[in-house]
């Protein structure tokens, strides 16, 4: 999976959100117009009707006052008289209203100014027959009434009405039609903008699950990476190991094989140097017969000095065994030191729960004399316990202490301290002194094997400390020394609490 | 009569064997010894040319062995010995400069008589190897199997 397809596919994720958003908010926006629109027109559809209902209404006020006038001048009965005022009454609230309703056409008010004026000429003519009616002179009123049917107030009032009719009625089809347009408007749009987010959602799933499979297969190969990463470290643990244990039988072979050479060459040495004594001997034995002027009895255990030449002789002759000497001994020294360390790289530990105290202090006992002797107190504080292998911690802190005491300033009273803590599963410790410290450009040289710093007043090896940090490391932790010259030194030792064989043996 | 007993000595390094036979000589020990540099001829001396170890079969032996021999380990030699019905009585003193504890502890369970570590210090060497011929001189070998 590369970074440039995961952010191709971020980005479409992001487009189609944001598409889906937008077609979201298009379709609720024109939903909300389109649904107002067809409100409007229904509005307007109902108003048509309200208006062809008014135009009837009046008519059939005008009508019944119209027959309700002829009843009564047939009847003189006073009810058609009650009707007819009723009547009377209602056109012209009825046709104010109708003038409200359609004030907004501007054709229709024309009409209505025509109606109305004609419907006023009208309503005299009513007020005159029930004047005649009343002064009775119903023939009078009769002919009024024949007059007027022949005359053309009734038929313009029903033609200005008809035409009113109908134009309502055209207005009705318009916005029943508009009407009508608006809602399936309204309809189609739903449904579409319905379609795009059911296609966006499809293809926003489709991707959701492409992304899915593709995160799926990374997972998949990081597993498998994963596995091939441990495999390759075991493996690699495996090389490792072995070229320690190679380095291990290495290292034991040559000091082994390096002591066989040794034994003759300090076997011949002391051969020769009996030799060179019986040599001296007779030379001595001879150059004295003369003095003494007797054959000398065979050469017995005592020295015979010797004198000028062959004296300087038999001086260079011991010198140079001496020296032979002390170098087979000091050769000696460092293949045994290498053996004991390759030896105690061999050695199994066993992890056992110890008092840490208790064990330095029993330290710090055996050595109690040398402290004494160079005037030094070792205070041990409290010491957090822990499982590891007891004959290690021994060497190390018997080493370690030994060091301090060693290395104190001449007539200077030395103080050794021994603290302990404990922090994320190790314990620390660290053994201090006031002593003669170390330069900090010989740090790490003390760790080396044979390696030393500093004055080199006091016998040694130079081993202690490499076995010191060889131990420490096997037991799984770490060693370091901060120190200053003349102001005394601090080895600070981290070992894991509960060190245990398994992990161990699982890095043999 | 009993037989004189036959020192037998296999060492690879000629320096050693020297070194040793000059201090058993100086011990007093008159006995002979004789010497093999690698395992095979100590080997073919003592179990002959069958391997069978017939060859000794009534001679009175005393065999001082190295461990780090060029060809085999001396303690597969030991071994051999000890496994033998002719050669099983004989003593044999394992003088070697291997001082693993691991490896004197596995000798003296194959049953090797003494082991001997080669000290670098002369005085100790050549103490240890007189005392080993005094031992030789006083120790009873016993009488060549009939």
């Amino acid at each position: 999976m590369t970074a440039e397809g995961q952010r191709r596919r971020a980005f479409w994720q992001i487009l189609l959100f944001a598409a889906g958003l937008f077609v979201l908010t298009a379709i609720s926006a024109g939903s909300v117009y389109l649904v107002n629109k067809a409100r409007e027109d229904s509005k307007w559809v109902i108003h048509t009707i309200e208006a062809q209902n008014q135009i009837n209404a009046l008519l059939l006020e005008i009508r019944r006052a119209e027959s309700t006038a002829r009843g009564y001048l047939l009847t003189r009965r006073s009810d058609f008289k009650a009707d007819h005022d009723k009547a009377v009454a209602a056109i012209v609230p009825a046709l104010d209203r109708l003038t409200r309703l359609t004030g907004d056409n501007p054709q229709q008010r024309k009409s209505i100014e025509t109606l109305s004026s004609a419907i006023e000429t009208r309503l005299g003519q009513f007020a005159q027959e029930m004047e005649f009616i009343r002064q009775d002179q119903p023939e009078k009123a009769a002919a009024l009434v024949s007059e007027l049917a022949s005359a053309d107030t009734t038929a313009a009032i029903a033609e200005v009405a008809t035409g009113m009719l109908r134009e309502e009625e055209r207005l009705f089809r318009l916005r029943t039609v508009n009407s009508d347009r608006s809602q399936t408007l309204a309809a189609s749009m739903t449904g579409i903008g319905s379609g795009l987010v059911v296609v966006l959602a499809l293809i926003s799933i489709w991707l959701v699950r492409r992304s899915a499979r593709v995160r799926d297969e990374a997972e998949a190969r990081l597993r498998d990476a994963n596995l091939n990463l441990e495999a390759v470290v075991d493996e690699r643990t495996a090389d490792l190991r072995e070229a320690n244990d190679e380095i291990q039988r290495f290292a034991y072979i040559v000091s082994h094989d390096l002591r066989s050479p040794l034994v003759n060459i300090m076997g011949f040495t002391s051969e020769l140097e009996e030799l060179g004594g019986d040599i001296f001997r007779r030379i001595g034995s001879l150059s004295h017969a003369p003095a003494e002027g007797a054959p000398l009895a065979p050469a017995g255990p005592g020295e015979i000095a010797l004198e000028g030449a062959d004296k300087q002789l038999q001086e260079d002759f011991s010198e140079a065994l001496g020296f032979i000497k002390s170098s087979i001994a000091k050769m000696d020294r460092l293949i045994s030191a290498i053996l004991n360390l390759t030896r105690e790289g061999r050695r199994e530990f066993q992890p056992v729960k110890v008092d840490t105290r208790e064990l330095i202090e029993a330290i710090v006992t055996t050595l109690a004399h040398q402290a004494a002797e160079a005037q030094a107190e070792i205070h041990v504080e409290p010491l957090p316990a822990l499982v590891s292998d007891r004959l290690a911690l021994e060497q190390i802190f018997s080493n370690l202490i030994d060091n301090a005491i060693k290395y104190l300033k001449p007539r200077v009273p030395g103080e050794i301290r021994i603290r302990g803590r404990t922090k994320l599963g190790y314990a620390i410790f660290e053994v201090s002194d006031n002593g003669r410290g170390i330069d900090p450009k010989d740090h790490q040289r003390i760790f080396d094997l044979f390696r030393r710093a500093g004055t080199q007043d006091k016998p040694g090896q130079g081993i202690g400390l490499a076995h010191v940090r060889a131990l420490v490391r096997r037991l799984g932790g770490t060693m370091s020394v901060s120190s200053e010259l003349n102001t005394g030194s601090t080895f600070t030792i981290t070992l894991p609490i509960a060190w245990n064989v398994s992990n161990r043996n699982r890095d043999r | 009569m009993t037989q004189p007993v036959t020192i037998i000595m296999v060492e690879d390094d000629e320096g050693h064997a020297r070194l040793i036979e000059r201090n058993i000589r100086r011990s007093g020990v008159n006995n002979e010894i004789v010497s093999f540099t690698t395992g095979t001829d100590a080997m073919r001396h003592l179990f002959g040319a069958d391997g069978s170890g017939l060859v000794q079969k009534g001679n009175a032996l005393l065999i001082l062995l190295d461990l780090n021999l060029p060809d085999m380990t001396g303690i597969d030699i030991l071994k051999q010995i000890k496994e033998n019905k002719y050669l099983k009585a004989s003593p044999v003193v394992v003088l070697t400069t291997t001082d693993d504890s691991q490896e004197i502890k596995r000798c003296y369970e194959l049953g090797c008589n003494v082991y001997i570590t080669k000290p670098v210090n002369y005085e100790n060497f050549a103490n240890a190897i007189r005392q080993l011929g005094l031992f030789f001189s006083v120790i009873q070998v016993p009488p060549a199997a009939p």
